[in-house]
């Protein structure tokens, strides 16, 4: 069980001014700036749940997810999972957890994957009939047997993330962050880990936490979901409520022959709005629809919600 | 601990994963640096008329900078950045990540380049011995005693190693302090010349930091040049240095790891 209370973290960072002065200058004086990435935010997540944390950039997913894994310190609030604080590092928490960063490496660039995998074997402690058994089962799934004695940085960036999964799942984690596992993949290549991912969780029941920008990610893994807005959690639901929650909505999809825009309108007020969208425009084209899932996410993200 | 095992045969194979880069290391760079030293010291006598400079004969000049560029590498195992490189680049959560202790993890790959380098000292220095006069019982056990005294050497120059990267949990670019940190351990340590050249008044502050032992010392003992005495006084020093490193790399790092932010490239 993952349980967070009023966890806040707060960045200084030096700021410089531009040009050759604002250099120099900062060679003198440093200025810095605070930025709260998570401003006292609560969460709990039961075993076997699967979330979806979903904001801009720069919202705060990835600082709570560091926070959870153990890499950052919080400056204030409490955390635990399974039991643990994560920043204390316990080797028994270490050894049941798992973080997957899409942007960066954790296995070994300049060795094949498969010596990475005795090294984490033996640094988890994984019994050898069950580390073959783990090997075998996710190479065969993520169909990578032919690229495991390769170098690392030899393969395709989806090969990759195959290769950081296989690394990361080895010793069976209870607890799996996945920090945008499929930024920069291909549309197949996202397709397989989430395929994989979902027959995984369904298998395995690990607490994941998955950050994505690919609403596709989340709608197919992720029956609840986190909107994170400028350190704040906004909504925090079933992703199948968010519709409800917007369900006296429609959105007007309008063509013209200079742009395309969205209306989102009462739907009390449709046919007033459409007249006077037909009055006001050359309109070549116009569909009513309910708002997607991606609409209503974007109108929280940009205008707030309270949490339910 | 058995990981221990698999973190050095990785690294090994890590040192072997690139054929040219392994074989240019290997030979190229140490003869090169041989030769330009046998070229110098050989001016440097030819142009004084001299047969012996403070203790050192040409041909015990050569052999002293046929040990000094392989002994530099086992002492200073990884490249410069071993740890603030991944901080810089955002790898370093690996070790936060994985159950290990970050030391441990740490010391243990400089220390199998170490031992690598320390092969390569004994092939080179008793394939030089054979052919120069042949290889001895007492020359051989220089060697072995002086690869040994290299690898607490390197031990203790880990940590001062990783006292400097650790600053880079709040500096984020630490580059020329750790280049001019090894310019200097080479220099006052008789990396560049020997001890014996440096000034009475140097020599006599020297004897109170650690250079020394990091390169002349081992040095000196490979080549036959230190009493059993001597020996005991420079292994003390060496595990005395290594401990107050080691202590002050623990403390930097306990504070520093709440600075650490994660960011990377």
């Amino acid at each position: 069980m993952i349980k967070v209370q009023a966890l806040r973290k707060t960045f200084t960072s030096p700021v410089k001014e531009p040009g050759l002065m604002g250099s120099l200058k900062g060679l003198v004086k440093r200025e810095t700036k605070s930025k709260d990435a998570l401003k006292s935010v609560n969460l709990e997540i039961q075993q076997g749940e699967i979330i979806g944390l979903i904001g801009a950039n720069g919202a705060g997913k990835t600082t709570l997810v560091k926070i959870l894994a153990g890499i950052v310190h919080p400056t204030s609030g409490e955390a635990t999972v399974l039991g643990f604080k994560p920043w204390e590092r316990h080797n028994e928490y270490r050894k049941q957890m798992s973080l997957i960063m899409g942007q960066k490496a954790q296995v070994w660039w300049d060795l094949p994957a498969l010596d990475s995998f005795i090294l984490l074997k033996e640094i988890y402690q994984i019994e050898d009939s069950l580390y073959k058994k783990n090997l075998e089962f996710l190479a065969d799934t993520l169909q990578i047997h032919d690229q495991l004695k390769v170098q690392v940085r030899r393969l395709s960036l989806g090969e990759r993330m195959k290769v950081e999964l296989m690394a990361a799942l080895l010793h069976n984690p209870r607890v799996i962050f996945l920090d945008e596992p499929t930024i920069g993949l291909d549309i197949s290549a996202q397709k397989a880990v989430r395929e994989f991912m979902k027959n995984y969780q369904q298998e395995f029941r690990p607490i994941t936490i998955l950050t994505s920008h690919y609403m596709e990610d989340i709608k197919e893994l992720c029956p609840r979901i986190v909107i994170i807005k400028e350190g704040e959690f906004v909504y925090d639901g079933a992703l199948s409520k968010i519709q409800r929650l917007m369900g006296d909505e429609k959105v007007l999809s309008v063509t013209t022959p200079d742009k395309n825009f969205k209306v989102s309108v009462p739907r009390t007020d449709l046919s007033v709005k459409t007249a006077e969208i037909f009055k006001s425009n050359e309109v070549l084209d116009l569909n009513i629809h309910d708002p997607s899932i991606e609409d209503i996410i974007e109108s929280i993200m940009k205008n707030g919600m309270k949490t339910t | 601990m058995n990981w221990w095992r698999y973190v050095s045969a990785m690294e090994l194979r890590k040192i072997l994963a690139y054929r040219s880069d392994f074989w240019i290391t290997f030979i190229g760079q140490t003869l090169i640096q041989v030769l330009i030293a046998r070229a110098l010291w050989q001016s440097i006598f030819e142009a004084n008329g001299a047969t012996e400079m403070n203790g050192f004969t040409l041909p015990m000049m050569t052999l002293y900078f046929l040990i000094v560029p392989i002994g530099s590498k086992m002492l200073m195992g990884e490249n410069v950045g071993f740890i603030s490189r991944e901080i810089y680049e955002g790898t370093f959560n690996r070790y936060l990540i994985y159950p290990l202790s970050f030391f441990q993890y740490k010391t243990l790959t400089y220390l199998t380049y170490s031992a690598f380098y320390g092969v390569q000292l004994i092939l080179i220095y008793s394939l030089y011995n054979l052919i120069q006069s042949g290889i001895s019982g007492e020359m051989f056990l220089n060697l072995v005693t002086g690869v040994g005294v290299f690898m607490i050497a390197a031990f203790a120059y880990c940590m001062m190693a990783m006292v400097i990267e650790l600053i880079s949990l709040w500096a984020d670019n630490i580059w020329s302090l750790m280049v001019m940190a090894r310019f200097g351990a080479s220099f006052l340590g008789g990396g560049f010349i020997p001890i014996n050249f440096f000034p009475e008044w140097m020599q006599s502050i020297l004897k109170f930091l650690p250079f020394q032992y990091f390169i002349s010392f081992p040095v000196r003992t490979v080549m036959g040049l230190v009493t059993r005495e001597e020996m005991y006084q420079g292994i003390f020093f060496l595990v005395l240095w290594a401990g107050l490193l080691m202590l002050m790399a623990n403390l930097i790092w306990m504070k520093g790891q709440k600075k650490y932010n994660g960011v990377g490239i």
